[in-house]
């Protein structure tokens, strides 16, 4: 990071790295994207993992109805299916926010120079 | 003598040596010394953090838990793997991006104050310390099933902790990151080959899993314990009965005749083995079965259970200072991906190790079969022991050296990662921030390496105190509960201020600093009352009493945490002045853009000497 510049001394504060800037306004439209993708998952890694302890307290058939051999529907999700659902759950994120980071540098870019240009300019 | 597994163990040790010693030449700089140079791939750095995180109480833990208590000990397994979700989810990129050194670092960057950094280091040590005892104590009594005596005049347990504190004492102030690193891939590796080869050799001898689920599933669960005469014929106040009573009605006639004999001699200080009933904390009309859950938790412990494992993961600081060592935030999200796929693998089969221990050892013991370890109505009394027993009776003294110098490498691997954290505390976050900001690389490397030896002399000093208090009589499986107090604490102490640190601009220091005190302070209170209720110091009645009933403080801790931050911070109001600049540090991509236009977020090598 031997060649990064903080410039404040405009309105808006840029970091630039080489030839690459940020501004203000291209980081929130990054954070908003990876916050939207972020909580999204995390929504849906919350509820399913919590689902278990209350299906566990509140649901007889998931908790003390044999459905393979010894294997209740809680203890098969417990001690294998949830970590396919964990594994799927990670891939599909970090290939969603590899995605989103590629698209979101070029707009990064473009609406960075954008900005510095219009604060030089004012 | 178990002496080919004890030679199995020494190979382990020497193997761990030999590669500190071949990586110091490679540690120069505190980057180095902290951080392995930030040059650890995807693959290496999720081996290396599997390896950090699979600690004693996964590789014995799990596999006990299973063992005693059915569903209810496998959802440790489901929530050690559950919480890198979180991290991967959170905070991976975002703190990689951010390019600090430690935890520490992180919270004084993102608020800018000394208090905060300060409070925060107190937190890593303390969360480091919940994490060393129960490694310590995982040492003491594998050294005495394995070894079974003692050297210099120690008895086992003593010699077990005295030993696995030099040794690793001694890997990790030579080697450093990179040492600690390489040795936490291979330490990995070695303790997922042990497990993988138990339950393959489960299988080959026949083990069916839906079958042995099945037929553990027949009768309710068994309790094993080793009580003293005087407990044995206490009555309970409520119910009247003695634990001798419920004895009787679980084993045999001829058992029982054994236990009376024993009772009838009156010593004060012999323990006596005996099987008890079980009763179902979750559904209590229903006896309690194997495959069904409530044999340890009520239903607000099943919920709190579930928070601790699944917060607990990302306030440890041992694990989130690995994130730094990713060369990029992808490379870190990647790294957790794998993560996931090393120990959900591992998480799978240690179950399956815990089911197989039951049915093997009753068979074996039934045929006349002789295990080292204490059992009763043909089960082990410390669940503990079930992978180094298992491994035995499968595979003779080979596979019990497997097993036994993978428990080792899991105990190797987590100190590692626990004594850098700490050095890094105290030698990065304290001296060089505010002792000696102007000392030279080789001192900085010097203090981080002395700090190494006195966290390893408390950790061990801890160590050698939990039997001293009781601790392992008052708790029946004292290492896997030992590891959750950490994740509670850190669950409480970090993960708030790092959620809100990262994903809410308007987080205040002084909303931040309140929310690490309130959160691990409020952690480590309710966890000595539940000590000190098990000890007996503290009654079950009153606000005391409802707290130190508490098994999992984090349902109360965590939101706790997050609360004292919000309405400090609203309160508050004054955000740093550079807030701007910090945001872009957290989540701008312009140094990842850069670095990939020209091929420098590619991994190098750990491995290049420091010019």
């Amino acid at each position: 990071m031997g060649d990064t510049t903080v410039n404040a001394s405009t309105s808006n504060v840029s970091i630039q790295h080489g030839e690459h800037i940020d501004t203000i306004e291209s980081v929130d439209l990054v954070f908003r994207a990876q916050r939207k993708l972020s909580f999204t998952y995390g929504a849906i890694f919350f509820a399913v993992t919590l689902a278990i302890p209350a299906s566990s307290v509140w649901w007889q058939g998931w908790y003390s109805v044999p459905i393979w051999g010894g294997f209740t529907a809680n203890y098969l999700f417990v001690s294998l299916l949830y970590y396919f659902f964990l594994w799927g759950m990670a891939w599909t994120y970090s290939k969603q926010a590899d995605k989103l980071d590629d698209r979101l540098m070029d707009m990064a870019d473009d609406i960075a120079n954008a900005t510095v240009k219009g604060g030089e300019g004012s | 003598m178990n002496t080919i597994a004890i030679g199995l163990v020494i190979v382990l040790i020497l193997f761990t040596i030999a590669l500190s010693i071949f990586s110091r030449r490679f540690t120069r700089t505190t980057a180095d010394f902290y951080l392995a140079g930030r040059k650890v791939g995807s693959f290496s750095n999720a081996s290396a953090i599997s390896g950090d995180y699979l600690s004693a109480a996964s590789f014995l833990g799990v596999a006990g838990a299973v063992y005693a208590s059915g569903l209810d000990g496998v959802w440790y397994a489901a929530g050690f793997a559950g919480g890198f979700m979180v991290v991967v989810l959170f905070l991976a990129s975002a703190l990689r991006r951010f390019g600090e050194y430690t935890v520490a670092d992180f919270a004084f960057g993102r608020f800018g104050s000394n208090r905060i950094r300060l409070i925060t280091v107190l937190a890593v040590l303390l969360t480091s310390l919940f994490y060393m005892a129960p490694q310590m104590f995982g040492a003491g009594t594998t050294w005495a099933v394995l070894v079974g005596r003692g050297i210099f005049g120690m008895d086992p347990y003593t010699s077990g902790v005295v030993v696995v504190t030099a040794i690793m004492a001694f890997y990790v102030a030579v080697g450093g990151m990179k040492g600690t690193t390489l040795n936490q891939i291979f330490q990995f590796w070695w303790l997922w080959f042990a497990m993988f080869l138990v339950v393959v050799f489960a299988f080959g001898n026949g083990f069916n899993y839906p079958q042995a689920l099945a037929e553990a599933s027949k009768a309710p669960i068994v309790n094993t314990k080793a009580m003293t005469a005087k407990e044995l014929t206490t009555a309970d106040p409520k119910t009247g009965k003695t634990p001798l009573d419920s004895a009787k009605k679980i084993m045999t006639p001829e058992e029982f005749a054994a236990v009376e004999a024993k009772v009838a001699l009156n010593d004060p200080k012999a323990k006596i083995p005996v099987a008890l009933g079980s009763k179902n904390k979750l559904h209590e009309l229903r006896v309690q079965l194997f495959a069904e859950p409530g044999h340890r938790y009520n239903a607000f412990d099943q919920f709190s259970m579930v928070l601790a494992l699944v917060l607990g993961t990302a306030g440890l600081p041992h694990i989130l200072n690995r994130y730094y060592t990713n060369p990029s935030g992808a490379a870190a999200r990647r790294s957790t991906f794998w993560v996931l796929i090393f120990i959900g693998t591992f998480y799978i089969f240690a179950p399956i190790a815990g089911l197989a221990g039951i049915g093997f050892i009753k068979d074996y013991l039934a045929g006349g079969g002789t295990v080292a370890a204490a059992t009763v109505h043909g089960m082990l009394v410390k669940p503990d022991q079930v992978m180094p027993t298992l491994g035995a009776i499968l595979g003779g003294q080979w596979l019990m050296g497997v097993v036994a110098a993978g428990a080792f490498a899991a105990m190797f691997s987590t100190i590692g990662g626990l004594l850098i954290a700490a050095a890094s505390a105290v030698g990065h976050d304290v001296y060089e921030k505010y002792i000696n900001p102007n000392a030279s690389e080789a001192k900085r490397v010097m203090v981080g390496k002395v700090s190494v030896l006195g966290f390893s002399l408390l950790a061990m000093v801890i160590g050698l105190a939990i039997p001293k208090f009781g601790l392992d009589q008052a708790y029946p499986a004292l290492i896997a509960m030992m590891v959750t107090w950490a994740f509670s604490v850190g669950a409480s102490a970090f993960v708030p201020m790092l959620l809100t640190g990262i994903w809410w601009k308007g987080t205040t220091e002084r909303g931040a600093t309140a929310g690490i005190f309130v959160g691990l302070f409020s952690a480590i209170t309710i966890i000595f009352l539940n000590i000190f209720q098990q000890l007996g110091v503290v009654g079950k009645e009153g606000i005391l009493g409802f707290f130190g009933a508490l098994t999992f403080p984090v349902l109360f801790t965590f939101p706790l945490g997050l609360l004292t931050i919000y309405v400090v911070s609203k309160i508050d109001g004054q955000l740093p002045k550079n807030v701007d600049e910090i945001w872009m540090r957290i989540h701008g991509t312009a140094n990842e853009r850069h670095e990939k236009q020209h091929g420098l977020d590619k991994v190098g090598t750990m491995f290049a000497k420091a010019k």
